[in-house]
């Protein structure tokens, strides 16, 4: 059995470059919200099945509660901090609010992510792709029916997030 | 625990010959990060591998070559793949969410040998073989013989999987991949079946390719079902004595999920769909 070592890692986090050292097996998840202090990203099953944690590696939604942080090297993540700028909510977040898609609110910021990784890709998806990107992000309280209006008001305004 | 990148496929087997089976390898990561921190596994070192551009190429030809670090995603997303692979990409289009499919990996998928692994049954009608490298050399494995029993393969210690070799879908076949589970998303199969028919001018099955996950310890081939249903026209006795051979080669599981009666009892309905689609698809 060899020794737990730290590993060396460089990333950026909502356009801030970072230089830790984490244990090999340290996840995403721990290091945003135990270490960089950004707790908007939420652990809810830890089995890659809620959608809870979703943020952005290089544009792609992942699941943080299962991403080796030690795996980071060079690449870029995005969380829910960075999709309000100076304080004032991006238009999704602004939309959620108007289209009452937020209940208790713990699952929002991994829809919000995923919500905005499917909107760069393509800022105007049919509805059926809506759906399809959302399989793996889970709401308890709303369902998804305020969520998919709030995203169709976006897409019907022409602007990205 | 250690965490070792590796940049280029030289690195990658320089660090599995000097560490062997202290070494495990991480692509994206959501299949070995669930076992890691869930105690199942306990490796000396995780192989990051991640960055490495030559297990990345992929392309479509007379015979496609992937390269392990293909994700889901690109495989349910491709046009030239869903040309080339229907079922194949939409077996990729079922494994987890977005999340899932944006970083694990076709690679991934196979040397976890999940008997539910959902890309296995497709890879399988594909007649697909895996290289396999170390320094000592390198081999090819069909895919039928690459399973040897749930979570078990052939690759060596010191051995990386690096290439996927299978055949596009030819003219005049038609493919499927249909999957049950309770819920249309986020499913683990409960029984997951491909099926690659290819029909002569006449309308009767020239080629049969037939494979299943999560109906025995490892995705197989089923060479009788095959069989059953070359020469037929897909006539009711010819579905039934190849269900009947699914049958016979089947040893599923109770779980949580669903009864191995349940299983057992859904291969005939599954495969008359399956076949019915192909022939379908074939056809337009």
């Amino acid at each position: 059995m060899t020794a737990e070592t730290q590993v060396a890692v460089a990333f950026g986090v909502n356009g801030v470059a970072q230089r830790l050292e984490v244990g090999p097996g340290e996840t995403l998840l721990r290091t945003l919200r135990d270490r960089l202090r950004l707790t908007g990203t939420k652990e809810g099953c830890v089995e890659g099945e809620c959608g809870a944690c979703t943020v952005l590696v290089d544009g792609k939604p992942v699941d943080a509660c299962l991403f080796a942080t030690a795996a980071l090297d060079g690449r870029q993540v995005r969380t829910i901090e960075g999709l309000s700028g100076g304080g004032a909510l991006g238009l999704l977040q602004q939309a959620f609010v108007d289209h009452g898609a937020v209940q208790c609110g713990f699952c929002t910021p991994g829809f919000l992510m995923t919500l905005t990784a499917l909107l760069e890709e393509n800022p105007s998806p049919p509805p059926s792709d809506v759906k399809e990107a959302l399989a793996g992000n889970i709401c308890r309280c709303t369902g998804y029916r305020q969520m998919i209006d709030a995203v169709a008001a976006v897409i019907a305004q022409g602007e990205p997030r | 625990m250690r965490f070792r990148r590796a940049r280029t496929l030289d690195e990658a087997l320089d660090l599995l010959a000097e560490l062997g089976d202290e070494a495990q390898i991480l692509a994206g990561g959501t299949d070995v990060m669930i076992q890691y921190l869930d105690g199942q596994i306990a490796p000396g070192t995780l192989v990051h591998i991640e960055g490495v551009e030559e297990l990345a190429m992929a392309s479509v030809n007379h015979r496609t070559t992937l390269g392990p670090l293909t994700t889901h995603r690109t495989l349910a997303t491709d046009d030239a793949f869903a040309t080339a692979h229907p079922a194949l990409a939409a077996s990729a289009g079922t494994v987890g969410g977005w999340q899932t499919q944006a970083v694990g990996t076709i690679g991934g998928n196979i040397c976890n040998a999940s008997p539910a692994a959902d890309t296995a049954p497709p890879l399988l009608v594909a007649d697909t073989e895996v290289t396999l490298t170390s320094r000592r050399g390198e081999r090819r494995v069909p895919l039928t013989d690459f399973f040897l029993e749930r979570r078990r393969t052939a690759l060596e210690p010191d051995e990386l999987l690096t290439a996927i070799d299978l055949d596009p879908l030819p003219t005049g076949a038609g493919e499927v991949y249909l999957k049950i589970g309770r819920r249309g998303a986020m499913e683990v199969a409960l029984v997951g079946l491909a099926v690659r028919l290819g029909f002569a001018g006449d309308g009767t099955v020239a080629s049969a390719g037939i494979a299943l996950c999560s109906i025995a310890p490892t995705p197989r081939r089923m060479p009788d079902a095959e069989a059953a249903l070359i020469g037929s026209r897909l006539e009711s006795g010819a579905l039934d004595a190849a269900a009947e051979a699914l049958r016979a080669a089947a040893s599923p599981i109770d779980d949580a999920r669903a009864s191995a009666a349940y299983r057992i009892r859904i291969l005939r309905g599954l495969l008359e769909r399956a076949a019915l689609q192909c022939r379908e698809a074939a056809t337009r």
